[in-house]
């Protein structure tokens, strides 16, 4: 088996390296009771999200008009996307800084990052009193030019449903390849130079808008002035949000990839990892030191390491990103597996905090008054997280999605609906002959 | 004379003559800011006047701004009776409150509306300008723009605009200095018509700044730090405060002089200038993006001699 591996495939050149492609996962159910709660939550989440439909957003959540934002917009998505942000640090990393390694991993990142922006802005739909006026979005003259709100609400549906989409578009048309019939071959012969000769300059738009719309996220709370603590209240926010996801963006891949080839059992590529795990550890240090030059230059060091209530916070907040960034410049931290799980996670604990506590902890209106999300709200979050979840399982058992060794690609998709089989069969490569796109 | 030139010179040149004339007119745009960091109220600027130790709390102004307004009395306190918020609200665009001292006998009253703002956070936060500055810098609201995205609440410092959380076709309810039912046919607010004390009162804010500057020189040591709250709170409020207690006493929050405007925006509006940055940051990511793709292909195209396996993008 071994042998032939290597006979068919020679771009592996040592046995470590064992993602070479996006292969589906083709073994095992797919409905697992995992599986079916969370699709029984994203039930309830969309049923909820119906009702919100024909209800007034008042008796529906506790938001009111001291805390005018809830969780919708505060965490699924100002701070999910930031863990979406994997299509963008990992591009980023892959095409502007020539790390060729990751592409591999480029469509984990991308369809990870599509779900977390796609549920997020579905969240968002609901949460907009007025949706009706949203049409002003495609008439220009309307825009207010210099609202971080209206740079939000036109670029992140820009990017998700345009550019990002493009990105990930291959994957689907791939599928098409080796499931339809030959006139839809046909097309896709036809229109994949088409595509090749596009997604350089598409991609251009999948970076510079995220990098725009990340920042902005930042942007945002710039104008609540004093009504956030001044710890995290500073005019660099918006660099350090764009920060923040980058960070998060590595972190969630690595964990996610972690995961997923845990659960499905796939080997793992020290190669790939390894780049991944330099390039979190530089983006954390890279955000501490525009976090301490911002604390030191503004005079709130003081503040910062005050020890009390909100400093404990930002010193838990730093610590969940600066145990990662230490750690994983030891080579045997990057290389272990499972030291290398738990210091994504904590980096991504860390930067998802940075990203919410603004919004919420931090957030201390003069009028205040108490908010806490009401179950229907916490309800409607979780029911968008637990679809976006559900949609990558199915993702990573129809597509070709998560990295694996090229030789264990076996074509045999089966429709929506049919169980995987049980049991294992011989691996054939079966992909010799196959020009795909 | 013929010189002849390759498309590329000719590209170099065009791009060169381009540079020059950005480099000469943008010095000029950029120096007309849109949010100075200490706006000036144009002349024509309206105001009011607000003096706590002239009100004597009879709350005429209350009744005289729902009428005005058209909306329904708050009587969920009073067991549907009378009009009896708890603050600003979704009925309530207007409301004299009353601060106690718990421990002396000192109380004062406060009358809390829109602000009105010189260079108000909300009209610089509202994506579809909703919200705007009209004439004589009356803060409104347009129904017909709002998407319902509450960044005027998170914006607003004297949390003024109430959104109503309990309709399905929710508004913004906020102040509007009566623009469209009384400003437009001359008529003063209806908040300061109704004050039979003259504790709030109409006028230019010019005049209005001197005459609260005339009671302060006149009356040494009776107002609070003997200034005007407003003048400069947040880069200047058209609506002035005077008061013989602390302002953070009677729920005025304690702001900085500069617009928050001018906060959030400088540097975003130097980035976001003609949108010059994302399409500078779109070329050099372009150029890199295409070096790399060209190699990827490259790379691509051996490995798949090499091994049969089509990449994947």
């Amino acid at each position: 088996m071994k042998g032939q591996q290597l006979t068919a495939d020679k771009r592996g050149t040592t046995l470590i390296n064992h993602w070479q492609y996006g292969v589906p996962v083709t073994r095992g159910p797919v409905l697992t009771p995992v599986l079916l709660v969370l699709m029984g939550i994203a039930a309830i989440g969309l049923g909820l999200c119906a009702v919100r439909f024909f209800s007034p957003l008042g008796p529906f959540s506790s938001m009111n008009s001291a805390y005018a934002w809830g969780i919708w917009k505060t965490f699924n998505v100002m701070t999910l996307t930031a863990l979406g942000s994997g299509p963008l640090a990992l591009g980023l990393a892959a095409w502007v800084f020539n790390r060729q390694k990751l592409h591999v991993v480029m469509r984990t990142a991308l369809v990870s990052g599509f779900l977390f922006y796609a549920t997020g802005l579905c969240a968002l739909g609901f949460d907009i009193g007025r949706p009706w006026n949203f049409y002003s979005a495609i008439l220009p003259w309307r825009w207010n030019s210099e609202s971080a709100m209206l740079e939000i609400s036109i670029c992140m549906p820009l990017y998700c449903f345009i550019f990002l989409s493009f990105e990930i578009l291959p994957l689907f048309l791939e599928r098409l390849y080796y499931t339809g019939n030959e006139k839809s071959r046909a097309f896709l012969r036809h229109v994949s130079p088409v595509i090749r000769k596009a997604y350089p300059f598409a991609i251009i738009g999948a970076y510079v808008i995220p990098l725009m719309h990340q920042s902005s996220l930042g942007g945002l709370l710039l104008l609540a002035g004093t009504k956030i603590n001044p710890i995290w209240q500073s005019p660099v926010m918006p660099l350090l949000y764009l920060l923040a996801a980058g960070l998060c963006g590595f972190a969630f891949t690595i964990f996610l990839l972690l995961v997923v080839c845990l659960r499905y059992a796939r080997v793992l590529d020290a190669g790939v990892l390894t780049e991944l795990a330099n390039l979190l550890s530089g983006v954390c240090f890279a955000f501490l030191a525009v976090r301490l030059v911002d604390l030191v230059v503004r005079g709130q060091l003081h503040t910062a390491f005050a020890l009390n209530g909100m400093s404990w916070v930002f010193l838990l907040e730093t610590s969940l990103i600066l145990a990662p960034a230490i750690a994983l410049r030891f080579r045997r931290v990057r290389e272990t597996p499972r030291s290398l799980l738990n210091m994504a996670a904590l980096a991504c604990v860390g930067g998802t905090a940075y990203r919410f506590i603004p919004t919420s902890i931090a957030y201390m209106p003069p009028h205040s008054t108490r908010y806490f999300p009401s179950a229907p709200e916490l309800l409607i979050a979780a029911g968008w997280i637990s679809l976006g979840t559900v949609a990558f399982v199915f993702a990573v058992n129809y597509f070709a999605v998560l990295p694996g060794e090229a030789t264990a690609w076996d074509h045999t998709f089966r429709p929506f609906g049919w169980p995987h089989r049980a049991t294992p069969s011989p691996l054939v490569p079966a992909i010799t002959v196959e020009s795909g796109i | 004379m013929s010189v002849a030139l390759s498309r590329r010179q000719a590209f170099k040149v065009m791009i060169g003559l381009g540079g020059v004339a950005v480099s000469t007119v943008l010095p000029k745009t950029l120096s007309a800011e849109e949010h100075p960091a200490h706006p000036v109220a144009p002349p024509d600027a309206i105001g009011m006047l607000y003096d706590s130790t002239i009100c004597t709390g009879c709350k005429a102004c209350m009744p005289a701004c729902n009428e005005a307004n058209g909306l329904a009395a708050d009587s969920v306190l009073s067991g549907g009776i009378w009009d009896m918020p708890t603050g600003l609200n979704a009925q309530t665009k207007n409301i004299i409150e009353l601060y106690q001292d718990p421990h002396s006998d000192e109380f004062a009253f406060v009358k809390k509306q829109c602000m009105h703002c010189l260079d108000p956070a909300c009209v610089t936060g509202c994506p579809f300008g909703s919200l705007e500055k009209s004439d004589w810098g009356a803060v409104t609201w347009n129904s017909s723009l709002c998407i319902g995205c509450r960044y005027c609440e998170v914006a607003c410092p004297f949390e003024v605009p109430q959104f109503e959380w309990e309709s399905w076709n929710p508004k913004i309810v906020k102040c509007e200095f009566c623009y469209d039912q009384r400003l437009k046919k001359d008529l003063e607010p209806a908040c300061t018509a109704a004050c039979p004390t003259g504790a709030v009162i109409f006028g230019k804010r010019a005049d209005l700044l001197a005459k609260a500057k005339d009671r302060i020189t006149n009356a040494p040591g009776k107002y609070y730090e003997d200034r005007v709250y407003g003048e400069h709170e947040a880069g200047g409020t058209q609506v002035l405060y005077l008061s013989s207690v602390s302002f953070q006493k009677i729920g005025l929050p304690k702001l900085g002089t500069t617009s928050l405007g001018h906060y959030a925006t400088k540097v975003t509006s130097l980035i976001y200038k003609w949108l010059s940055g994302p399409i500078l940051m779109a070329g050099v990511l372009g150029f890199f993006i295409r070096r790399n793709w060209n190699r990827h292909e490259l790379e691509r195209l051996e490995h798949e001699k090499e091994t049969g396996f089509p990449d994947q993008l």
